[in-house]
Protein backbone atom coordinates (compact mmCIF):
# COMPACT_ATOMS: atom_id res chain seq x y z
CA UNK A 1 0.00 0.00 0.00
CA UNK A 2 1.41 3.35 -1.05
CA UNK A 3 1.76 5.86 1.75
CA UNK A 4 -0.12 9.05 1.12
CA UNK A 5 0.21 12.66 2.18
CA UNK A 6 -2.04 15.67 1.69
CA UNK A 7 -1.00 18.21 -0.93
CA UNK A 8 -4.00 20.41 -0.18
CA UNK A 9 -2.94 20.84 3.45
CA UNK A 10 0.69 21.22 2.40
CA UNK A 11 -0.35 24.12 0.18
CA UNK A 12 -2.52 25.92 2.70
CA UNK A 13 -0.07 25.50 5.57
CA UNK A 14 2.70 26.93 3.42
CA UNK A 15 0.53 29.81 2.24
CA UNK A 16 -0.35 30.58 5.85
CA UNK A 17 3.35 30.67 6.72
CA UNK A 18 3.98 32.93 3.73
CA UNK A 19 1.13 35.23 4.78
CA UNK A 20 2.75 35.71 8.18
CA UNK A 21 5.79 37.19 6.45
CA UNK A 22 4.18 38.83 3.44
CA UNK A 23 1.24 41.14 4.22
CA UNK A 24 0.20 41.12 0.55
CA UNK A 25 -0.35 37.36 0.26
CA UNK A 26 -4.05 36.54 -0.07
CA UNK A 27 -6.31 33.55 -0.66
CA UNK A 28 -9.18 33.66 -3.15
CA UNK A 29 -11.71 30.83 -3.15
CA UNK A 30 -14.76 29.98 -5.21
CA UNK A 31 -16.65 28.17 -2.46
CA UNK A 32 -13.52 26.05 -2.25
CA UNK A 33 -12.52 26.89 1.32
CA UNK A 34 -13.15 23.32 2.43
CA UNK A 35 -11.42 21.91 -0.65
CA UNK A 36 -8.17 23.64 0.32
CA UNK A 37 -8.79 23.56 4.07
CA UNK A 38 -8.64 27.35 4.19
CA UNK A 39 -10.62 27.89 7.41
CA UNK A 40 -7.60 28.70 9.57
CA UNK A 41 -6.23 31.11 6.96
CA UNK A 42 -9.61 32.84 6.73
CA UNK A 43 -9.79 33.20 10.48
CA UNK A 44 -6.26 34.50 10.82
CA UNK A 45 -6.33 36.86 7.83
CA UNK A 46 -9.98 37.78 7.22
CA UNK A 47 -9.19 40.78 5.00
CA UNK A 48 -6.90 38.67 2.87
CA UNK A 49 -9.42 35.91 2.37
CA UNK A 50 -11.93 36.37 -0.43
CA UNK A 51 -14.66 33.87 -1.23
CA UNK A 52 -16.74 34.85 -4.25
CA UNK A 53 -18.91 31.75 -4.20
CA UNK A 54 -19.22 29.22 -7.00
CA UNK A 55 -17.99 31.70 -9.58
CA UNK A 56 -14.54 30.90 -10.90
CA UNK A 57 -14.45 33.53 -13.62
CA UNK A 58 -15.19 36.13 -10.97
CA UNK A 59 -12.56 34.62 -8.66
CA UNK A 60 -9.81 34.89 -11.27
CA UNK A 61 -10.78 38.34 -12.55
CA UNK A 62 -11.17 39.62 -8.99
CA UNK A 63 -7.73 38.24 -8.12
CA UNK A 64 -6.34 40.01 -11.18
CA UNK A 65 -7.78 43.29 -9.88
CA UNK A 66 -6.28 42.60 -6.45
CA UNK A 67 -2.87 41.89 -7.99
CA UNK A 68 -3.00 45.12 -10.00
CA UNK A 69 -3.25 46.96 -6.67
CA UNK A 70 -0.31 45.25 -5.02
CA UNK A 71 -1.58 41.99 -3.54
CA UNK A 72 -0.36 38.47 -4.29
CA UNK A 73 -3.56 36.46 -4.49
CA UNK A 74 -3.52 32.67 -4.57
CA UNK A 75 -6.71 31.46 -6.29
CA UNK A 76 -7.38 27.93 -5.11
CA UNK A 77 -10.12 25.67 -6.36
CA UNK A 78 -10.54 22.66 -8.62
CA UNK A 79 -8.03 22.55 -11.46
CA UNK A 80 -10.55 22.30 -14.26
CA UNK A 81 -12.71 25.13 -13.02
CA UNK A 82 -9.70 27.45 -13.05
CA UNK A 83 -8.25 26.28 -16.35
CA UNK A 84 -11.45 25.62 -18.26
CA UNK A 85 -14.29 27.64 -16.73
CA UNK A 86 -12.07 30.67 -16.12
CA UNK A 87 -9.60 30.03 -18.92
CA UNK A 88 -10.15 33.35 -20.62
CA UNK A 89 -9.74 35.30 -17.40
CA UNK A 90 -6.50 33.40 -16.78
CA UNK A 91 -5.20 34.19 -20.24
CA UNK A 92 -6.37 37.75 -20.78
CA UNK A 93 -6.44 39.25 -17.30
CA UNK A 94 -3.72 37.34 -15.46
CA UNK A 95 -1.18 36.07 -17.96
CA UNK A 96 -1.34 38.78 -20.62
CA UNK A 97 -0.85 41.65 -18.13
CA UNK A 98 1.70 39.46 -16.30
CA UNK A 99 0.02 39.92 -12.94
CA UNK A 100 1.23 38.33 -9.77
CA UNK A 101 -1.63 35.86 -9.43
CA UNK A 102 -1.00 32.26 -8.37
CA UNK A 103 -3.49 29.67 -9.54
CA UNK A 104 -3.75 26.49 -7.47
CA UNK A 105 -5.61 23.64 -9.14
CA UNK A 106 -6.91 20.77 -7.00
CA UNK A 107 -7.76 17.29 -8.26
CA UNK A 108 -5.02 17.43 -10.87
CA UNK A 109 -5.10 14.19 -12.86
CA UNK A 110 -7.47 11.25 -13.06
CA UNK A 111 -6.16 9.71 -9.85
CA UNK A 112 -6.73 12.87 -7.81
CA UNK A 113 -10.32 13.05 -8.92
CA UNK A 114 -10.88 9.56 -7.61
CA UNK A 115 -14.43 8.26 -7.54
CA UNK A 116 -15.97 11.60 -8.54
CA UNK A 117 -15.85 10.81 -12.22
CA UNK A 118 -14.91 12.94 -15.20
CA UNK A 119 -16.48 16.20 -13.98
CA UNK A 120 -13.94 16.27 -11.15
CA UNK A 121 -10.98 14.60 -12.84
CA UNK A 122 -8.78 17.16 -14.53
CA UNK A 123 -6.40 15.89 -17.14
CA UNK A 124 -6.37 18.79 -19.60
CA UNK A 125 -5.29 21.56 -17.18
CA UNK A 126 -1.59 21.43 -17.97
CA UNK A 127 -2.09 21.37 -21.72
CA UNK A 128 -4.35 24.40 -21.45
CA UNK A 129 -2.11 26.53 -19.25
CA UNK A 130 1.02 25.49 -21.11
CA UNK A 131 -0.29 27.15 -24.28
CA UNK A 132 -0.80 30.44 -22.43
CA UNK A 133 2.28 32.65 -22.70
CA UNK A 134 3.95 33.86 -19.54
CA UNK A 135 2.64 31.39 -16.93
CA UNK A 136 4.97 29.30 -14.81
CA UNK A 137 3.50 25.78 -14.60
CA UNK A 138 4.45 23.53 -11.70
CA UNK A 139 3.42 19.92 -11.09
CA UNK A 140 4.80 18.85 -7.71
CA UNK A 141 5.30 15.16 -6.95
CA UNK A 142 3.92 15.04 -3.40
CA UNK A 143 3.10 17.07 -0.31
CA UNK A 144 6.70 17.96 0.53
CA UNK A 145 7.27 19.13 -3.03
CA UNK A 146 4.10 21.22 -2.86
CA UNK A 147 5.60 23.10 0.09
CA UNK A 148 8.74 23.89 -1.91
CA UNK A 149 6.75 24.78 -5.01
CA UNK A 150 4.36 27.08 -3.14
CA UNK A 151 7.28 29.04 -1.70
CA UNK A 152 9.00 29.12 -5.07
CA UNK A 153 6.03 30.49 -7.01
CA UNK A 154 5.45 33.07 -4.28
CA UNK A 155 9.05 34.24 -4.61
CA UNK A 156 8.88 34.42 -8.40
CA UNK A 157 6.95 37.48 -9.59
CA UNK A 158 4.30 36.85 -12.22
CA UNK A 159 1.55 34.36 -12.96
CA UNK A 160 1.90 30.72 -11.95
CA UNK A 161 -0.23 27.60 -12.03
CA UNK A 162 0.40 24.79 -9.56
CA UNK A 163 -1.34 21.46 -9.37
CA UNK A 164 -2.40 19.92 -6.09
CA UNK A 165 -4.28 16.68 -5.59
CA UNK A 166 -7.15 15.09 -3.71
CA UNK A 167 -5.59 15.12 -0.28
CA UNK A 168 -4.68 11.45 -0.56
CA UNK A 169 -1.59 11.88 -2.64
CA UNK A 170 1.21 9.29 -2.82
CA UNK A 171 4.42 10.16 -1.04
CA UNK A 172 7.65 9.96 -2.99
CA UNK A 173 10.90 9.19 -1.25
CA UNK A 174 12.84 12.05 -2.84
CA UNK A 175 13.22 14.83 -0.28
CA UNK A 176 17.01 14.57 -0.41
CA UNK A 177 16.97 15.91 -4.00
CA UNK A 178 16.57 19.68 -3.78
CA UNK A 179 13.71 21.53 -5.47
CA UNK A 180 14.56 24.48 -7.66
CA UNK A 181 11.89 26.08 -9.82
CA UNK A 182 12.68 25.58 -13.49
CA UNK A 183 15.23 22.81 -12.88
CA UNK A 184 14.64 19.09 -13.24
CA UNK A 185 15.41 16.76 -10.34
CA UNK A 186 17.24 13.53 -11.02
CA UNK A 187 15.60 11.13 -8.58
CA UNK A 188 17.29 7.89 -9.56
CA UNK A 189 20.35 7.36 -11.69
CA UNK A 190 20.70 3.68 -12.51
CA UNK A 191 22.40 4.44 -15.82
CA UNK A 192 21.96 5.84 -19.31
CA UNK A 193 19.94 3.12 -21.03
CA UNK A 194 16.75 5.13 -21.01
CA UNK A 195 15.40 8.25 -19.30
CA UNK A 196 12.01 8.31 -17.59
CA UNK A 197 10.64 11.83 -17.32
CA UNK A 198 7.77 12.07 -14.84
CA UNK A 199 5.84 14.61 -12.81
CA UNK A 200 2.94 14.84 -10.40
CA UNK A 201 1.44 12.05 -8.38
CA UNK A 202 2.74 9.28 -10.65
CA UNK A 203 6.44 9.98 -10.05
CA UNK A 204 6.49 7.03 -7.65
CA UNK A 205 5.30 4.80 -10.52
CA UNK A 206 8.24 5.90 -12.64
CA UNK A 207 10.58 5.12 -9.74
CA UNK A 208 8.98 1.68 -9.30
CA UNK A 209 9.33 1.01 -13.03
CA UNK A 210 12.99 1.98 -12.83
CA UNK A 211 13.50 -0.59 -10.08
CA UNK A 212 11.84 -3.27 -12.20
CA UNK A 213 13.97 -2.32 -15.21
CA UNK A 214 17.13 -2.36 -13.10
CA UNK A 215 16.38 -5.85 -11.90
CA UNK A 216 16.00 -6.85 -15.55
CA UNK A 217 19.38 -5.41 -16.43
CA UNK A 218 18.17 -2.15 -17.95
CA UNK A 219 19.62 0.96 -16.33
CA UNK A 220 17.32 4.00 -16.42
CA UNK A 221 17.51 7.50 -15.07
CA UNK A 222 14.37 8.90 -13.47
CA UNK A 223 13.83 12.63 -13.72
CA UNK A 224 11.15 14.76 -12.05
CA UNK A 225 10.11 17.51 -14.44
CA UNK A 226 8.11 19.41 -11.85
CA UNK A 227 8.37 22.69 -13.73
CA UNK A 228 6.56 22.08 -16.98
CA UNK A 229 7.05 25.69 -17.99
CA UNK A 230 9.60 27.10 -18.38
CA UNK A 231 11.09 23.75 -19.27
CA UNK A 232 14.65 22.98 -18.20
CA UNK A 233 15.68 22.61 -21.83
CA UNK A 234 19.38 22.24 -21.27
CA UNK A 235 19.15 19.43 -18.73
CA UNK A 236 16.47 17.59 -20.71
CA UNK A 237 18.40 17.76 -23.97
CA UNK A 238 21.52 16.48 -22.16
CA UNK A 239 19.53 13.53 -20.83
CA UNK A 240 18.07 12.81 -24.28
CA UNK A 241 21.59 12.87 -25.74
CA UNK A 242 23.00 10.61 -23.02
CA UNK A 243 20.25 8.01 -23.29
CA UNK A 244 18.79 8.23 -26.81
CA UNK A 245 15.51 6.81 -25.51
CA UNK A 246 12.84 8.45 -23.38
CA UNK A 247 9.53 7.76 -21.67
CA UNK A 248 7.23 10.40 -20.24
CA UNK A 249 4.95 9.55 -17.32
CA UNK A 250 2.12 11.82 -16.30
CA UNK A 251 -1.39 11.82 -14.93
CA UNK A 252 -2.76 13.90 -17.80
CA UNK A 253 -3.96 13.43 -21.32
CA UNK A 254 -0.97 12.38 -23.43
CA UNK A 255 -1.79 15.43 -25.55
CA UNK A 256 -0.60 18.76 -24.20
CA UNK A 257 1.28 17.93 -21.01
CA UNK A 258 4.69 16.54 -20.16
CA UNK A 259 4.74 14.08 -23.07
CA UNK A 260 4.05 16.82 -25.55
CA UNK A 261 6.57 19.17 -23.97
CA UNK A 262 9.37 16.61 -24.09
CA UNK A 263 8.45 15.44 -27.60
CA UNK A 264 8.43 19.03 -28.88
CA UNK A 265 11.83 19.72 -27.38
CA UNK A 266 13.20 16.42 -28.62
CA UNK A 267 11.98 17.07 -32.16
CA UNK A 268 13.65 20.46 -32.25
CA UNK A 269 16.84 19.87 -30.32
CA UNK A 270 17.66 16.16 -30.14
CA UNK A 271 15.42 13.77 -32.11
CA UNK A 272 14.88 10.80 -29.82
CA UNK A 273 12.20 8.12 -29.49
CA UNK A 274 9.78 9.39 -26.82
CA UNK A 275 7.06 7.07 -25.53
CA UNK A 276 4.24 8.87 -23.78
CA UNK A 277 2.54 7.29 -20.78
CA UNK A 278 -0.63 9.09 -19.80
CA UNK A 279 -4.35 9.08 -20.39
CA UNK A 280 -4.76 8.08 -24.03
CA UNK A 281 -7.04 10.86 -25.19
CA UNK A 282 -10.16 9.38 -23.66
CA UNK A 283 -12.50 9.99 -20.71
CA UNK A 284 -11.77 7.95 -17.61
CA UNK A 285 -14.20 6.33 -15.16
CA UNK A 286 -14.65 6.60 -11.41
CA UNK A 287 -12.49 4.34 -9.33
CA UNK A 288 -9.80 4.05 -6.72
CA UNK A 289 -6.68 5.92 -7.75
CA UNK A 290 -4.23 3.03 -8.02
CA UNK A 291 -6.39 0.62 -10.01
CA UNK A 292 -7.68 3.54 -12.07
CA UNK A 293 -4.18 4.50 -13.20
CA UNK A 294 -3.41 0.86 -14.00
CA UNK A 295 -6.65 0.51 -15.97
CA UNK A 296 -5.77 3.51 -18.10
CA UNK A 297 -2.27 2.26 -18.85
CA UNK A 298 -0.40 4.51 -16.44
CA UNK A 299 0.85 1.46 -14.57
CA UNK A 300 4.35 0.35 -13.66
CA UNK A 301 4.19 -2.45 -16.24
CA UNK A 302 3.17 0.05 -18.92
CA UNK A 303 6.15 2.24 -18.10
CA UNK A 304 8.53 -0.72 -18.19
CA UNK A 305 7.12 -1.80 -21.55
CA UNK A 306 7.38 1.73 -22.94
CA UNK A 307 11.01 2.00 -21.83
CA UNK A 308 11.84 -1.16 -23.71
CA UNK A 309 10.02 0.02 -26.82
CA UNK A 310 11.88 3.33 -26.74
CA UNK A 311 15.19 1.52 -26.50
CA UNK A 312 14.23 -0.85 -29.33
CA UNK A 313 13.39 2.08 -31.56
CA UNK A 314 16.68 3.74 -30.72
CA UNK A 315 18.63 0.54 -31.40
CA UNK A 316 16.85 -0.20 -34.70
CA UNK A 317 17.83 3.27 -35.79
CA UNK A 318 21.45 2.56 -34.92
CA UNK A 319 21.43 -0.66 -37.01
CA UNK B 1 -9.86 70.21 -11.53
CA UNK B 2 -12.29 71.56 -14.03
CA UNK B 3 -14.87 73.80 -12.46
CA UNK B 4 -17.65 74.29 -14.90
CA UNK B 5 -20.00 72.13 -16.89
CA UNK B 6 -19.08 74.26 -19.91
CA UNK B 7 -15.45 73.28 -19.60
CA UNK B 8 -16.38 69.61 -19.40
CA UNK B 9 -18.55 69.98 -22.48
CA UNK B 10 -15.63 71.53 -24.32
CA UNK B 11 -13.29 68.71 -23.23
CA UNK B 12 -15.84 66.15 -24.36
CA UNK B 13 -16.13 67.90 -27.73
CA UNK B 14 -12.35 67.73 -28.12
CA UNK B 15 -12.36 64.04 -27.16
CA UNK B 16 -15.06 63.35 -29.75
CA UNK B 17 -12.99 65.12 -32.39
CA UNK B 18 -10.05 62.90 -31.44
CA UNK B 19 -12.20 59.75 -31.47
CA UNK B 20 -13.44 60.30 -35.02
CA UNK B 21 -10.06 61.51 -36.25
CA UNK B 22 -8.05 58.63 -34.79
CA UNK B 23 -10.48 55.98 -36.06
CA UNK B 24 -10.46 57.60 -39.49
CA UNK B 25 -6.65 57.67 -39.53
CA UNK B 26 -6.29 54.17 -38.05
CA UNK B 27 -8.74 52.71 -40.53
CA UNK B 28 -10.30 50.65 -37.74
CA UNK B 29 -12.26 51.03 -34.52
CA UNK B 30 -15.62 51.40 -32.81
CA UNK B 31 -16.76 55.01 -33.09
CA UNK B 32 -20.37 54.57 -31.92
CA UNK B 33 -19.45 53.06 -28.55
CA UNK B 34 -16.59 55.50 -27.92
CA UNK B 35 -18.87 58.48 -28.55
CA UNK B 36 -21.58 57.20 -26.19
CA UNK B 37 -19.09 56.79 -23.34
CA UNK B 38 -17.21 60.04 -23.95
CA UNK B 39 -19.06 62.23 -21.45
CA UNK B 40 -18.72 59.65 -18.67
CA UNK B 41 -14.99 59.40 -19.29
CA UNK B 42 -14.58 63.17 -19.51
CA UNK B 43 -16.41 63.71 -16.23
CA UNK B 44 -14.39 61.05 -14.43
CA UNK B 45 -10.95 62.15 -15.63
CA UNK B 46 -11.50 65.91 -15.61
CA UNK B 47 -13.63 66.37 -12.54
CA UNK B 48 -14.08 63.29 -10.41
CA UNK B 49 -11.02 61.07 -10.17
CA UNK B 50 -8.01 61.63 -7.94
CA UNK B 51 -5.21 60.93 -10.41
CA UNK B 52 -1.81 62.40 -11.22
CA UNK B 53 -0.52 61.98 -14.77
CA UNK B 54 3.02 62.58 -13.49
CA UNK B 55 2.64 59.50 -11.29
CA UNK B 56 0.61 56.93 -13.23
CA UNK B 57 1.55 54.26 -10.66
CA UNK B 58 0.62 56.37 -7.63
CA UNK B 59 -0.79 53.78 -5.22
CA UNK B 60 -3.42 56.10 -3.76
CA UNK B 61 -4.98 57.15 -7.06
CA UNK B 62 -8.56 56.35 -7.98
CA UNK B 63 -8.80 53.54 -10.55
CA UNK B 64 -10.69 53.39 -13.80
CA UNK B 65 -11.58 50.22 -15.69
CA UNK B 66 -13.03 50.62 -19.17
CA UNK B 67 -14.80 47.29 -19.21
CA UNK B 68 -16.14 48.08 -22.68
CA UNK B 69 -12.57 48.25 -23.94
CA UNK B 70 -13.61 48.85 -27.53
CA UNK B 71 -14.52 52.41 -26.52
CA UNK B 72 -10.82 53.07 -25.88
CA UNK B 73 -10.31 55.81 -28.49
CA UNK B 74 -12.24 58.06 -26.08
CA UNK B 75 -10.13 56.93 -23.13
CA UNK B 76 -6.89 57.42 -25.08
CA UNK B 77 -7.99 60.92 -26.04
CA UNK B 78 -8.79 61.73 -22.41
CA UNK B 79 -5.46 60.36 -21.18
CA UNK B 80 -3.56 62.34 -23.81
CA UNK B 81 -5.39 65.52 -22.79
CA UNK B 82 -4.57 64.79 -19.15
CA UNK B 83 -0.90 64.57 -20.11
CA UNK B 84 -0.15 60.86 -19.68
CA UNK B 85 1.33 60.87 -23.19
CA UNK B 86 1.58 63.12 -26.19
CA UNK B 87 -1.54 64.06 -28.11
CA UNK B 88 0.46 63.27 -31.27
CA UNK B 89 0.47 59.58 -30.26
CA UNK B 90 -3.28 59.29 -30.85
CA UNK B 91 -2.96 58.91 -34.60
CA UNK B 92 -0.88 55.76 -34.06
CA UNK B 93 -3.97 53.93 -32.75
CA UNK B 94 -3.94 50.23 -33.69
CA UNK B 95 -0.73 50.51 -35.71
CA UNK B 96 2.35 48.37 -35.22
CA UNK B 97 4.82 50.21 -33.02
CA UNK B 98 2.22 52.40 -31.32
CA UNK B 99 1.58 51.99 -27.60
CA UNK B 100 -2.14 52.44 -28.31
CA UNK B 101 -3.52 48.95 -28.79
CA UNK B 102 -6.85 48.10 -30.39
CA UNK B 103 -8.09 47.52 -26.84
CA UNK B 104 -6.55 48.95 -23.64
CA UNK B 105 -3.30 47.41 -22.40
CA UNK B 106 -2.15 48.41 -18.90
CA UNK B 107 1.47 47.52 -19.67
CA UNK B 108 1.78 49.42 -22.92
CA UNK B 109 -0.14 52.64 -22.32
CA UNK B 110 0.53 54.98 -19.41
CA UNK B 111 -2.59 55.79 -17.46
CA UNK B 112 -4.46 52.57 -18.25
CA UNK B 113 -5.24 50.98 -14.89
CA UNK B 114 -6.34 47.66 -16.31
CA UNK B 115 -6.26 45.73 -19.55
CA UNK B 116 -9.68 45.22 -21.10
CA UNK B 117 -11.48 44.33 -24.28
CA UNK B 118 -13.07 40.95 -23.76
CA UNK B 119 -16.41 41.91 -22.33
CA UNK B 120 -17.93 41.43 -18.92
CA UNK B 121 -14.88 41.46 -16.68
CA UNK B 122 -14.61 45.03 -15.42
CA UNK B 123 -16.90 44.66 -12.42
CA UNK B 124 -14.92 41.68 -11.06
CA UNK B 125 -11.63 43.44 -11.65
CA UNK B 126 -12.92 46.60 -10.00
CA UNK B 127 -14.11 44.59 -7.02
CA UNK B 128 -10.63 43.05 -6.68
CA UNK B 129 -9.14 46.55 -6.68
CA UNK B 130 -11.50 47.68 -3.92
CA UNK B 131 -10.74 44.60 -1.81
CA UNK B 132 -7.00 45.19 -2.26
CA UNK B 133 -7.44 48.75 -1.01
CA UNK B 134 -8.83 47.40 2.26
CA UNK B 135 -5.68 45.33 2.80
CA UNK B 136 -3.29 48.11 1.81
CA UNK B 137 -5.33 50.69 3.78
CA UNK B 138 -5.77 52.97 0.77
CA UNK B 139 -9.18 54.54 0.34
CA UNK B 140 -9.30 55.07 -3.43
CA UNK B 141 -12.49 54.72 -5.44
CA UNK B 142 -12.78 52.38 -8.40
CA UNK B 143 -14.85 53.48 -11.38
CA UNK B 144 -15.94 51.04 -14.06
CA UNK B 145 -17.70 51.78 -17.34
CA UNK B 146 -19.43 48.79 -18.92
CA UNK B 147 -21.52 48.59 -22.01
CA UNK B 148 -25.14 47.52 -21.79
CA UNK B 149 -24.83 44.50 -24.08
CA UNK B 150 -21.77 43.40 -22.15
CA UNK B 151 -23.71 42.85 -18.94
CA UNK B 152 -25.28 39.85 -20.65
CA UNK B 153 -22.07 38.06 -19.60
CA UNK B 154 -22.63 35.80 -16.57
CA UNK B 155 -19.46 36.91 -14.82
CA UNK B 156 -20.98 40.39 -14.41
CA UNK B 157 -23.67 38.92 -12.17
CA UNK B 158 -21.14 36.79 -10.31
CA UNK B 159 -19.34 40.02 -9.54
CA UNK B 160 -22.56 41.89 -8.73
CA UNK B 161 -23.36 39.27 -6.12
CA UNK B 162 -19.96 39.26 -4.47
CA UNK B 163 -19.53 43.05 -4.53
CA UNK B 164 -22.75 43.33 -2.53
CA UNK B 165 -21.57 40.61 -0.13
CA UNK B 166 -18.30 42.49 0.40
CA UNK B 167 -20.12 45.83 0.85
CA UNK B 168 -17.86 47.32 -1.79
CA UNK B 169 -19.12 50.87 -1.38
CA UNK B 170 -16.07 52.26 -3.16
CA UNK B 171 -16.96 50.43 -6.37
CA UNK B 172 -18.91 52.61 -8.79
CA UNK B 173 -20.12 51.10 -12.04
CA UNK B 174 -21.62 53.01 -14.93
CA UNK B 175 -23.65 51.12 -17.50
CA UNK B 176 -23.30 53.00 -20.79
CA UNK B 177 -26.82 52.23 -21.90
CA UNK B 178 -26.77 53.29 -25.55
CA UNK B 179 -29.30 50.56 -26.25
CA UNK B 180 -27.52 48.96 -29.17
CA UNK B 181 -25.01 46.12 -29.21
CA UNK B 182 -23.06 44.59 -32.05
CA UNK B 183 -25.95 42.62 -33.48
CA UNK B 184 -28.71 45.16 -32.95
CA UNK B 185 -30.95 46.66 -30.26
CA UNK B 186 -30.24 45.22 -26.82
CA UNK B 187 -33.83 44.15 -26.22
CA UNK B 188 -33.91 42.19 -29.47
CA UNK B 189 -30.59 40.44 -29.00
CA UNK B 190 -30.79 39.39 -25.39
CA UNK B 191 -33.81 40.20 -23.29
CA UNK B 192 -31.59 42.23 -20.97
CA UNK B 193 -34.15 44.81 -19.90
CA UNK B 194 -35.07 45.98 -17.37
CA UNK B 195 -31.54 46.66 -16.16
CA UNK B 196 -31.98 48.67 -12.98
CA UNK B 197 -34.26 46.29 -11.02
CA UNK B 198 -31.73 43.50 -11.55
CA UNK B 199 -28.94 45.47 -9.87
CA UNK B 200 -31.32 46.61 -7.15
CA UNK B 201 -32.21 42.98 -6.51
CA UNK B 202 -28.51 42.19 -6.20
CA UNK B 203 -28.24 44.77 -3.42
CA UNK B 204 -26.66 47.68 -5.26
CA UNK B 205 -27.27 51.39 -4.75
CA UNK B 206 -28.83 52.34 -8.08
CA UNK B 207 -29.37 55.57 -9.97
CA UNK B 208 -30.55 56.40 -13.45
CA UNK B 209 -29.25 59.42 -15.35
CA UNK B 210 -28.82 61.04 -18.73
CA UNK B 211 -25.25 60.00 -19.54
CA UNK B 212 -24.67 63.10 -21.64
CA UNK B 213 -25.73 65.57 -18.93
CA UNK B 214 -22.69 66.52 -16.88
CA UNK B 215 -24.66 67.91 -13.98
CA UNK B 216 -26.50 64.59 -13.68
CA UNK B 217 -23.26 62.58 -14.01
CA UNK B 218 -21.51 64.62 -11.33
CA UNK B 219 -24.44 64.65 -8.97
CA UNK B 220 -24.84 60.87 -9.33
CA UNK B 221 -21.16 60.35 -8.52
CA UNK B 222 -21.45 62.62 -5.50
CA UNK B 223 -24.38 60.53 -4.36
CA UNK B 224 -22.37 57.30 -4.65
CA UNK B 225 -19.66 58.73 -2.45
CA UNK B 226 -22.15 59.14 0.36
CA UNK B 227 -22.89 55.42 0.14
CA UNK B 228 -20.47 53.62 2.44
CA UNK B 229 -21.59 50.04 2.07
CA UNK B 230 -23.51 49.27 -1.08
CA UNK B 231 -21.65 49.22 -4.40
CA UNK B 232 -23.11 51.74 -6.82
CA UNK B 233 -24.66 51.28 -10.22
CA UNK B 234 -25.36 54.29 -12.39
CA UNK B 235 -27.49 53.45 -15.39
CA UNK B 236 -26.49 56.13 -17.88
CA UNK B 237 -28.83 56.59 -20.79
CA UNK B 238 -26.65 57.46 -23.74
CA UNK B 239 -26.78 57.73 -27.50
CA UNK B 240 -24.54 55.60 -29.67
CA UNK B 241 -22.61 57.98 -31.89
CA UNK B 242 -23.47 61.02 -29.74
CA UNK B 243 -22.13 64.23 -31.29
CA UNK B 244 -21.99 62.97 -34.86
CA UNK B 245 -25.53 63.20 -36.24
CA UNK B 246 -25.13 60.78 -39.15
CA UNK B 247 -23.90 58.02 -36.83
CA UNK B 248 -26.90 58.24 -34.50
CA UNK B 249 -29.50 55.56 -35.12
CA UNK B 250 -27.29 53.71 -37.60
CA UNK B 251 -25.69 50.72 -35.93
CA UNK B 252 -23.26 50.14 -38.77
CA UNK B 253 -21.21 52.70 -36.74
CA UNK B 254 -20.70 50.11 -34.02
CA UNK B 255 -17.54 49.24 -35.93
CA UNK B 256 -17.03 51.26 -39.06
CA UNK B 257 -14.43 53.65 -40.38
CA UNK B 258 -15.52 57.08 -41.60
CA UNK B 259 -14.59 57.78 -45.21
CA UNK B 260 -12.83 61.06 -45.95
CA UNK B 261 -16.17 62.66 -46.75
CA UNK B 262 -17.80 61.30 -43.60
CA UNK B 263 -14.82 62.36 -41.52
CA UNK B 264 -15.08 65.91 -42.85
CA UNK B 265 -18.81 65.93 -42.18
CA UNK B 266 -18.19 64.73 -38.60
CA UNK B 267 -15.62 67.48 -38.09
CA UNK B 268 -18.11 70.06 -39.30
CA UNK B 269 -20.65 68.74 -36.79
CA UNK B 270 -18.12 68.73 -33.95
CA UNK B 271 -16.43 71.97 -34.96
CA UNK B 272 -13.11 70.22 -35.36
CA UNK B 273 -10.18 70.79 -37.67
CA UNK B 274 -9.81 68.54 -40.71
CA UNK B 275 -6.42 66.82 -40.91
Amino acid sequence: MTQTGNTRIAFIETLTEIAAQDPTAALVCADSILVVKGQAFAQKYPERFVDVGIAEQNAVACAAGMASCGLVPFVATYAGFITMRACEQVRTFVAYPHLNVKLIGANGGISAGEREGVTHQFFEDLGIVRTIAGITVVVPADEAQVRHATRAIHKTPGPAYMRIGSGRDPLVDCEDVPFELGKVRVLADHGNDVVLFANGFVVNRALAAADVLSRQGVHPTVVDVHTLKPLDREAIVDLLRQTGAAVTVEDHNIIGGLGSAIAELSAEACPTPVMRIGLRDTYPRSGEPGPLLDYYHIGVADIVEAAKRAMQMRDRKVR
Amino acid sequence: MTDTIGELQEIARQIRIDVVTTIHKAGDGHPGAALSATDLIAALYFRVMKVDPARPDWAERDRFVLSKGHACPALYAALARKGYFSHDDLVGLRSLGSHLQGHPDMNKTLGIDFTSGSLGNGVSIGLGMVLAGRVTRLDYFVYVVTGDGEIEEGVVWEAAMSAAKYRAGRLIVFVDNNGIQSGGPVEQVSGLYPILPKWEAFGWHCQEIDGHDFSQILSAVEDTQMEAERPSLILAHTVKGQGVPFMIGDNSWHKRVPTRQEYEEAMRALGGPVW
